[in-house]
């Protein structure tokens, strides 16, 4: 289970994150929606690590991610796909995926390139394992992201905004391929304004609001009148989502 | 023949001048090229206290004139620390220490130039920082130092020049030597000059070759 506890995110004086609670079961698909500024990157970095928390607690399996000792196993279970991708520009596909199976989970190389190939081609990217990130398409590049995250096995997957850097064509082609993945049983954290898209995936939808975590419902409840819809910050923040 | 003119075997002084500038050259080339790494290194693992010193280190070096410098070392530091150094050893250890402190620049900017998102995403992926500096940096930061780098090792042969008036016999103090032999100044400058930029030529032309090498895996850099 992933799980955030009472987190609490200031940077200088502006409280971003504010007793935020979450719980994520393995299988679950959970969205996370929310304004802009709402603080939803600001979560989803304090969960891998690369924020430090001013308070509460973060843990992913039981491995706390504030402890040293433990963020490494943590960050063993969880992988993100990142908005603007993050690739390394001096490697391949192929090796943008194998890196960190190589080099942390010390697979074989032939092994580790073997599954990085059969990743790729369940992306439709099977002939481009060698290719630099910059000879590939955003949404190639976006999908060489998600299987970099997958190579490492992750328990949790979390997605912040992934599509967001690409034009509604290679959206499709990326949310296509997340929804494969969600009914597969990956469990995932999806960062996103796609609300159509993440009505169709999730189990449960939770609504940031100035980094407080507002509601937290099934999916079909938080779009349902008595359920979400019945707080105005959301109702206001759907509509204005759909006229976009 | 009169004492003042030419004579085969001042070519062969000519060479041995031209060797110990080169050798002078390539041996505290490779130590500061080292050292300054070393320095870079330990900024990148911000090693606290020691980090801060190598940068106002390098600030000094830097900011004053390698003959004084040179002084320092050769005449101050005998009679400070009661050490005996050779003129090669005082020209090494400066040498050294001033290339190293560019190098340290050189690096550090290098490694700036290094996409924070990249990095962020390798350590998510669980990559100590030794793996990250290894895998990631390195590669990218060293196709981007290599053109100042070598900018930087052709310039630092030319100041390796500044050794002859401690008294070692480099390329230049054997042009003095022949020319208050010969009195032809005109003529010992020009083969001095010119076998400077030879050396300099050559080295230019070994960079660029590596330079190629080092951006052959990036093909990226030049879509
Ligand atoms: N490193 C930082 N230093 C200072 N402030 C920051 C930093 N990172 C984020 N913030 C602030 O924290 C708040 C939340 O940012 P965050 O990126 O988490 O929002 P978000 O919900 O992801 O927004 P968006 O939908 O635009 O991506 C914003 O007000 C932002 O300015
Ligand atoms: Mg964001």
């Amino acid at each position: 289970m992933l799980k955030a506890e009472n987190v609490r995110k200031v940077f200088g004086s502006t409280v971003v994150l504010d007793g935020v609670n979450l719980s994520v079961q393995p299988g679950e698909v959970v969205s996370i929606l929310g304004s802009s500024g709402s603080g939803k990157s600001t979560l989803i970095r304090c969960i891998n690590g690369l924020e430090k928390l001013d308070g509460g607690r973060i843990t992913v399996d039981e491995f706390d991610v504030s402890k040293p000792r433990e963020l490494a196993e943590a960050r063993k279970r969880s992988g993100t796909v990142f908005q603007l991708f993050n690739l390394y520009p001096h490697m391949t596909a192929l090796q943008n995926i194998t890196l960190a199976p190589i080099q942390v989970l010390q697979q074989p190389k032939a092994e580790a390139e073997r599954k990085a190939r059969a990743l790729l081609a369940q992306v439709g990217l099977g002939d481009r394992g060698d290719a630099y990130p910059a000879q590939l398409s955003g949404g190639q590049r976006q999908r060489v992201g998600i299987c970099r995250a997958l190579a490492m096995e992750p328990r949790y997957l979390l997605l912040d905004e992934v599509t967001s850097a690409l034009d509604p064509e290679m959206t499709a082609d990326v949310l296509g391929i997340l929804a494969d993945l969600a009914r597969g049983g990956t469990t995932m954290v999806f960062v996103t304004h796609e609300i159509e898209f993440a009505r169709q995936i999730s189990n449960r939808i939770v609504f940031l609001d100035k980094g407080k975590l507002v509601v937290d419902l099934p999916t079909a409840a938080f779009f349902s009148a008595k359920g979400g819809m019945a707080v105005p910050r959301i109702a206001q923040f759907l509509s204005k989502m759909r006229k976009d | 023949m009169r004492y003042s003119s030419f004579t085969p075997y001042d070519i062969v002084l000519l060479l041995q001048g031209l060797g110990v500038s080169v050798g002078l050259f390539l041996a505290t080339s490779l130590i500061g090229l080292l050292l300054g790494t070393v320095w870079a290194v330990i900024r990148y693992y911000r090693v606290p206290g020691l980090w801060q010193l190598m940068s106002f280190l390098a600030e000094l070096l830097k900011n004053s004139p390698v003959l004084v410098q040179l002084f320092l070392v050769f005449f101050g530091f005998p009679a400070f620390f009661r050490v005996n150094m050779t003129p090669v050893e005082a020209a090494t250890l400066t040498l050294s220490l001033n290339t190293a402190a560019f190098v340290y620049v050189i690096a550090v900017s290098a490694v700036e130039s290094v996409g924070r998102d990249q990095i962020e995403a390798a350590r998510v992926f669980g990559l100590s920082r030794w793996q990250v500096l290894r895998h990631v940096i390195g590669p990218q930061a060293s196709a981007f130092a290599v053109g100042p780098l070598v900018a930087l090792l052709v310039n630092q042969l030319q100041v390796t020049s500044l050794i002859s008036v401690i008294g070692v016999v480099d390329l230049t103090k054997v042009g003095n030597i022949l020319n208050l032999r010969t009195l032809k100044p005109f003529i010992v400058w020009t083969v001095v000059g010119l076998l400077y930029y030879a050396a300099a030529k050559l080295i230019a032309m070994l960079g660029t070759r590596l330079e190629n090498r080092l951006r052959a895996h990036s093909a990226w850099k030049g879509l």
